[in-house]
């Protein structure tokens, strides 16, 4: 089967590196609520650590040091290689509508770019909640550094805003499964988050507008052709 | 009571503390400043002068009865755990911190050189330099003022009773049937509102001392200004050949008490009478240091240091890139 590179070794690294720490991050946040008593959580086996506010405590900073680490790292390289593929279009809003309808009524979809008009609207989604849960998660590390004391009203909007962020990021981490789950068509770009690459045969079915990117661009369609040429792999 | 017989001496001595106790508290009222600007407040309980009479605990019953809950009946039951907090009608209780008390005063007996020697100790929330309580309240309910009280919101706060988990003493008390969770799901989160000493945040913002303070008869609580009860703490111990705890507890907190016996006998002796159980309402003295929302050095350093890394790392990786491109380019 004729493969096409989707994804280089750093963007799957940063998703993986962003989808284990997020779920540290929402696991050790929910025992904080505290519920891991309460509901019994830390009587399951091998759970008993999670009624330990210290200790969860101390696992959330790790993971948020690392989902930081990503975040920064992922904003900072698509803006020096000036890759906004996945940021929103004018229009997206209508495209995702047409492209979920085609999906259930298994008519045809509108052609595609590298990502779907739903994926960049998914991703305007997660980094605008990401962006606030690291922001309030800041304002939270700060004040609880010793001698600091901030303003009550600033701590109950930062605890307020980094709660219902982190609230509407699991729905959409929900639906991101769900896409996956509900969709047979979805599933082809499963793989591309493993080996970065996916089915030549899908990318043309579903993303003429992407492989017509890279085969024609309008500065340089030599060297485009020459890269095009590169990023295709015969995997038997 | 029986009062024990004082010599000219020791009745010298003791009035000279007094007055200076008595001028540092005067001199120290608090007044409206702005939080930048404002000083954190202390107090300093002399365990060698209180001797167990209640009066504190009274005046503040009496002074912060205004703030006490008024629940709706019957209380929802906690699910799934059965339990629910209801101290509504047991309001007169007084050996146990609970949701309308919120002083106590714990009496020891200490063997010391063939004699036993009674100790009363005052008991409230030790408003902590870096209280935890406040620091990993998960929604923001419970804060500290610049006046360096530690003040719970009694208009948001749940009722989940972490603040009484994780505080080193166990202050906070819960009750039931009262607060935000009874407009949410009462019954399945959450389970009432926390209550505790809040320093009479009241009484400070309108420039008064706490009530306990203005309310013992034996000049054992001084009320000042953090620096200045530090100092006269230290003089006190100094003076008496005694100890301090709350200086260095938990990272030091608001609350300082002097004694002339070891506070590790104190909390020995605490423990054997039931206290120390974190939901029994019993503070004992632990000795530590340890805060349980202090995170150590090198994570906040991570934390700190993980944007800078990520853009670090971000800027190698497309230079690498860049030149990897423009290198195979150039072969071809």
């Amino acid at each position: 089967m004729k493969m096409i590179k989707r994804h280089d070794f750093s963007a799957i690294m940063t998703h993986w590196l962003v989808a284990l720490s997020t779920f540290t991050l929402f696991f050790t946040g929910f025992v904080q609520l505290p519920v891991a008593k309460r509901y019994f959580i830390s009587t399951l086996p091998g759970l008993s650590w999670s009624a330990d506010y210290s200790f969860t405590l101390k696992l959330h900073y790790l993971a948020a040091a690392v989902l930081t680490f990503a975040l920064f790292f992922h904003l900072a390289s698509k803006i020096i290689t000036r890759d906004f593929d996945l940021w929103p279009r004018r229009g997206d809003i209508r495209e995702s509508y047409l492209i979920i309808k085609s999906l259930i009524t298994k008519k045809p979809e509108p052609p595609s770019d590298k990502y779907l008009a739903e994926q960049r609207l998914a991703y305007a989604y997660m980094a605008f909640n990401f962006l606030l849960i690291v922001l309030t998660g800041m304002i939270k590390v700060y004040k609880n550094l010793p001698g600091i004391s901030l303003n009550p009203k600033l701590v109950w909007l930062a605890t307020t805003l980094h709660n219902i962020s982190s609230f509407l990021l699991g729905l959409g981490i929900f639906a991101h499964l769900l896409a996956f789950i509900l969709f047979r068509e979805n599933r082809n770009l499963i793989p591309s988050m493993f080996t970065g690459k996916v089915s030549l045969e899908y990318a043309e079915h579903r993303h003429p507008l992407w492989l017509k990117r890279i085969k024609n661009n309008d500065n340089d369609q030599q060297e485009r052709s020459q890269i095009f040429k590169q990023q295709i792999f015969d995997e038997g | 009571m029986q009062q024990k017989k004082m010599s000219r001496r020791e009745f010298l001595r003791k009035s000279l503390i007094a007055g200076a106790a008595g001028a540092v508290a005067l001199h120290a009222k608090p007044s409206h400043a702005s939080p930048n600007t404002q000083k954190k407040y202390a107090m300093m309980i002399d365990l060698t002068k209180c001797t167990g009479c209640e009066s504190c605990v009274l005046a503040c019953r009496e002074e912060n009865r205004h703030k006490f809950p008024e629940p709706v009946h019957p209380i929802p039951v906690n699910w799934p755990t059965g339990k629910y907090d209801d101290w509504s009608d047991k309001r007169e209780v007084r050996d146990r911190l609970t949701p309308y008390n919120w002083t106590i005063v714990q009496t020891v007996e200490i063997l010391r050189n063939g004699q036993i020697e009674k100790i009363n100790i005052p008991r409230h929330c030790m408003h902590c330099d870096n209280p935890p309580c406040a620091n990993l309240c998960p929604f923001g309910a419970n804060t500290q003022t610049p006046e360096g009280a530690v003040v719970i919101d009694d208009s948001s706060c749940l009722g989940g009773a972490k603040c009484q988990a994780v505080c080193p003493w166990g202050i906070p008390q819960r009750q039931g049937g009262v607060g935000l969770y009874m407009k949410i799901a009462p019954g399945l989160l959450g389970g009432g509102v926390m209550y505790k000493c809040d320093f009479c945040h009241h009484r400070l913002t309108a420039g008064k001392v706490p009530a306990c303070v203005e309310s013992c008869p034996n000049g054992a609580i001084t009320f000042g200004t953090k620096e200045e009860i530090i100092k006269l703490a230290r003089e006190r111990a100094k003076e008496i050949n005694g100890y301090i705890y709350g200086d260095k507890e938990n990272g030091g907190t608001s609350v300082l008490y002097v004694s002339h016996i070891p506070f590790s006998e104190i909390n020995e002796a605490l423990i054997k009478q039931g206290a120390g159980d974190k939901k029994s309402g019993k503070p004992a003295m632990p000795t530590f240091t340890d805060n349980p929302s202090d995170a150590p050095e090198h994570l906040v350093k991570s934390l700190a240091l993980a944007p800078l890394a990520g853009l670090l790392t971000a800027g190698i990786t497309a230079y690498k890139t860049f030149t990897r491109e423009g290198s195979k380019h150039e072969n071809d």
